[in-house]
C-alpha cells in the first residue's frame, strides 16, 4: 500500500494538469466565441485537414487492391432494374394489340394477357424498391474511417489500420469528453439563463436577452457536434408571423437552424430533461409546447398555431412537415397541416454532407441516447442550408398542392429526389386507398369496354 | 480472406445454376437480406414490407409464385413455408431476359418456362388444368378494387373470356360437351407465334464500376 503513494499523487497531478488544460481550450477558444457569435476559422481548419486524410487514406486503399487485383468500390447505381415508365393502360393495350390477331372490335374485354403487367411489376417491386431505400443509411462511396460506414472495404494495409486505431483513440478519448462537456455546458446555461430572463418584466429588454441567451446557447451546442455549417441567401431568412418549413433528418436539424436565427419551437411536452428544457425555455419567450392529449386534436393544434401566427409581434415558428427523420437522400410527401393555417411559409433546405458523419436518425434502430453518443464520436457534422424565398398560398391552390410545392422547391434546392410517398410509411403499412387507385383504373378499363359493347 | 473465397465458389455455383452474373447476385443477395431482416429464408409476411407491393391487385397470386413447390422445382403441388436465397434467385429467374444469341432450341425452351410459370400462378389447385372457377378468380381478383363493379359482372367476363379460350383450343363444341379446364398444351396454342418474351422480363441495369477522383 505503501509502494502506491507516489505513483498516486502523481497521477492525481496529471490529471489536475490535464484537466485544467482542457478547460482553458474550452473557454477560450469555443465557448467565449460562441457568446459573441465570432467564429476562429478552427473548424474549417479541421475539415480541410480530415479531408487531406481521407484522400491519402483512399489513395492507399485503391493501391492495395490494384496490388491484389480485388475489386474495391461498388457498382455506382441507382438501383438494380430500369422500371419501364411506361402507364398501366399503354401496356395493357400494347399487349392487347400484339396478342390478338382478330380485328379490334372483337377482342374479349378480358384477356389471359392482361396479368402480365401486374405480374411484372410485382416482381420489380420485389426486386428494387424505392420506399425501402430512403429510410436506410446512405452508402459512401470511399471510406471516412469510421468503422460504422465501413461496407465494403477490407482491412488492407497496416498502416491503414493504425490511422483507423489513432482515429479510434481522437475521437473516443479527446473529443468525445470535449463534446459532452460543452453540451452540458450549453444545456445548463439555456436553462438558467432562460429562466433568469423569464423573471424580467415583459418589454424590448427581456426579448433582446431572451434572444441572445437563446442563440448562444444553440451556438455551443453547435460546438459540441462540431458542426459545420454554411448559410445561403440568409436575406431569406424567415421573419415574424410566417411558418418556417424544412426538411427533417434528424433532430439536430433544430439546432442547426435555431443557432442562426430566433424562433418558435412547436412540439410535445416531454419527460425528463427534455422537459425540463422546454418549461425553461418557454418562460423567457413564447414557445408552442402541445399535452400528448391535444396533438391528436387537429384543429386545436391548427387553433393555436393561427394565433400564433396571427400576433406579429410572436415569433416564426419552426415546423417539420415530412413527420419523421428521412435519410437525407429525398423529401418525403409533407403533412399539410401547417400549410392549411394561410401564412406565408420560408422553405428552408438542409442537406448534410455524409462524408464526415452520418445524421439520419433510424429511430427504429437506435434510441436518442445511441444517436447522440454516435453524432458526437463521429469527426464532424457538415451540411449546408438554404433560405428559400417565402412563398404564400395561391388562391386556386389547396393545401396539399401548396405542399407539393414547397417540396419540390425544397428538393431542387437541396438536390434531394421529391417522393410522392409517406414518411410515415416507415412504421406502417399503405392506405387502402392508393391500393384501390390501381384497381379501379383497371377494372375501368375492362369495364369501359363492356359497357361500350352492350351499347352498341 | 478464407471467408471470401468460399463466397465466390458459392457465388459462381449460382451463377451456373441460375444464369445471373456474379454483380447481379450480389445486388439481389442484398436485397434479399433486407427483405428478410438478416435472416436466412424468407416466409410470406415478410413480403409486407415492400410498401409498392401493395398497390398491386394480384400480389397475394405474386407472393404465392414465390412459395410454389411447382417453380421452386422441389415437387407437383403444394407451398413451402419458407424459402433460401437460392431459391428466390431461381424464381427470380423466371424474369431473366431471354438471350436470343443461345439457339433456337434454348430460346424456345425459356419461352415455355416463363409461360408455365405464368400458368401454374392461374392453376392454384396445382390438377394441371385451369378450371373456370381458377379463371373467375383470378379476373375477380383484378377487379377487386371497384366497388362498382358487382360480383356478376367479374363473373361474365370471366365466362366470356373461358368460351373464347375454349373456342381457340378445341374449336368448335359440342351443346353438351363441358370443356373441363385448360391445360398446358392449350395454354401454349393460346400463345402461339405471340412475342411474349418482352413482357415477361425485368432489364436489369448494366452494373459497371466507376472510379471516383476526389
Amino acid at each position: 500500500m505503501f509502494l502506491l503513494l507516489p505513483f498516486d499523487s502523481l497521477i492525481v497531478n496529471l490529471l489536475g494538469i490535464s484537466l485544467t488544460v482542457l478547460f482553458t481550450l474550452l473557454l477560450v477558444f469555443i465557448i467565449v466565441p460562441a457568446i459573441f457569435g465570432v467564429s476562429f476559422g478552427i473548424r474549417k481548419l479541421y475539415m480541410k485537414t480530415l479531408l487531406k486524410i481521407f484522400a491519402w487514406a483512399t489513395l492507399r486503399m485503391e493501391r492495395g487492391a490494384k496490388e491484389k487485383n480485388h475489386q474495391l468500390y461498388k457498382p455506382y447505381t441507382n438501383g438494380i432494374i430500369a422500371k419501364d415508365p411506361t402507364s398501366l393502360e399503354e401496356e395493357i393495350k400494347e399487349i392487347r394489340r400484339s396478342g390478338s390477331s382478330k380485328a379490334l372490335d372483337n377482342t374479349p374485354e378480358f384477356e389471359l394477357s392482361d396479368i402480365f403487367y401486374f405480374c411484372r411489376k410485382g416482381m420489380e417491386t420485389i426486386m428494387d424498391d424505392e420506399v425501402t431505400k430512403r429510410f436506410s443509411a446512405e452508402e459512401l462511396e470511399s471510406w471516412n474511417l469510421l468503422s460504422r460506414t465501413n461496407y465494403n472495404f477490407q482491412y488492407i494495409s497496416l498502416r491503414l489500420t493504425v490511422l483507423w486505431g489513432l482515429g479510434v483513440l481522437i475521437r473516443y478519448c479527446f473529443l468525445l469528453p470535449l463534446r459532452i462537456a460543452l453540451a452540458f455546458t450549453g444545456i445548463s446555461l439555456l436553462v438558467v439563463g432562460t429562466t433568469v430572463v423569464g423573471y424580467l418584466p415583459n418589454g424590448r429588454f427581456k426579448e433582446f436577452l431572451s434572444k441572445h441567451v437563446h442563440l448562444m446557447c444553440y451556438r455551443i451546442c453547435v460546438r459540441a457536434l462540431t458542426a459545420i455549417i454554411t448559410y445561403h441567401d440568409r436575406e431569406n431568412r424567415p421573419r415574424n408571423g410566417g411558418i418556417c418549413v424544412a426538411n427533417h433528418t434528424s433532430p439536430i436539424d433544430v439546432i442547426i437552424l435555431a443557432s442562426d436565427g430566433y424562433y418558435a419551437m412547436v412540439g410535445q411536452v416531454h419527460g425528463g430533461l427534455m422537459g425540463v428544457i422546454q418549461r425553461a425555455m418557454v418562460k423567457a419567450c413564447p414557445h408552442i409546447w402541445f399535452e400528448r392529449s391535444e396533438v391528436k386534436d387537429r384543429h386545436l393544434v391548427a387553433k393555436r398555431l393561427t394565433e400564433h401566427v396571427r400576433d406579429k409581434s410572436k415569433l416564426p415558428i419552426l415546423i417539420f412537415p415530412e413527420g419523421t427523420c428521412i435519410n437525407n437522400t429525398s423529401v418525403m410527401m409533407f403533412k399539410k397541416g401547417s400549410f392549411e393555417i394561410g401564412a406565408t411559409v420560408y422553405p428552408v433546405a438542409i442537406k448534410y454532407d455524409p462524408q464526415f458523419g452520418d445524421a439520419f436518425w433510424n429511430s427504429s434502430k437506435y434510441g436518442m441516447v445511441t444517436y447522440l453518443l454516435r453524432m458526437m464520436t463521429s469527426w464532424a457534422i457538415v451540411c449546408s442550408v438554404w433560405y428559400l424565398p417565402p412563398m404564400t398560398r395561391e388562391a386556386d391552390e389547396d393545401a396539399v398542392q401548396f405542399a407539393n410545392r414547397v417540396k419540390s422547391a425544397i428538393a431542387r434546392q437541396g438536390g434531394l429526389v421529391d417522393l410522392l410517398w409517406d414518411g410515415g410509411l416507415k412504421r406502417e403499412k399503405v392506405k387502402d386507398t392508393f391500393k384501390e387507385e390501381q384497381q379501379k383504373l383497371y377494372s375501368k378499363m375492362i369495364v369501359g369496354n363492356h359497357e361500350d359493347r352492350s351499347r352498341s | 480472406m478464407g471467408a471470401a473465397h468460399s463466397a465466390s465458389a458459392e457465388v459462381r455455383e449460382l451463377e451456373g445454376k441460375t444464369g445471373f452474373s456474379s454483380e447481379q447476385i450480389e445486388q439481389l443477395h442484398r436485397r434479399f437480406k433486407q427483405l428478410s431482416g438478416d435472416q436466412p429464408t424468407i416466409r410470406k409476411e415478410n413480403f409486407n414490407n415492400v410498401p409498392d407491393l401493395e398497390l398491386n391487385p394480384i400480389r397475394s397470386k405474386i407472393v404465392r409464385a414465390f412459395f410454389d413447390n411447382r417453380n421452386l422445382r422441389k415437387g407437383p403441388s403444394g407451398l413451402a413455408d419458407e424459402i433460401n436465397f437460392e431459391d428466390f434467385l431461381t424464381i427470380m429467374s423466371y424474369f431473366r431476359p431471354i438471350d436470343t444469341t443461345m439457339g433456337e432450341e434454348q430460346v424456345e425452351l425459356s419461352r415455355k418456362e416463363k409461360l408455365r410459370f405464368l400458368f401454374h400462378m392461374y392453376d392454384s389447385d396445382s390438377d394441371g388444368r385451369i378450371t373456370l372457377e381458377e379463371y373467375r378468380n383470378v379476373v375477380e381478383e383484378l377487379l377487386s378494387g371497384n366497388p362498382h363493379i358487382e360480383k356478376e359482372s367479374a363473373r361474365s367476363i370471366a365466362d366470356g373470356a373461358m368460351m373464347e379460350a375454349a373456342s381457340v383450343c378445341v374449336g368448335q363444341m359440342e351443346p353438351d360437351q363441358v370443356y373441363e379446364g385448360i391445360t398446358f398444351e392449350d395454354f401454349l396454342k393460346i400463345w402461339q407465334g405471340i412475342d411474349i418474351e418482352t413482357k415477361m422480363h425485368v432489364r436489369f441495369l448494366n452494373m459497371e464500376t466507376i472510379a471516383l477522383c476526389h
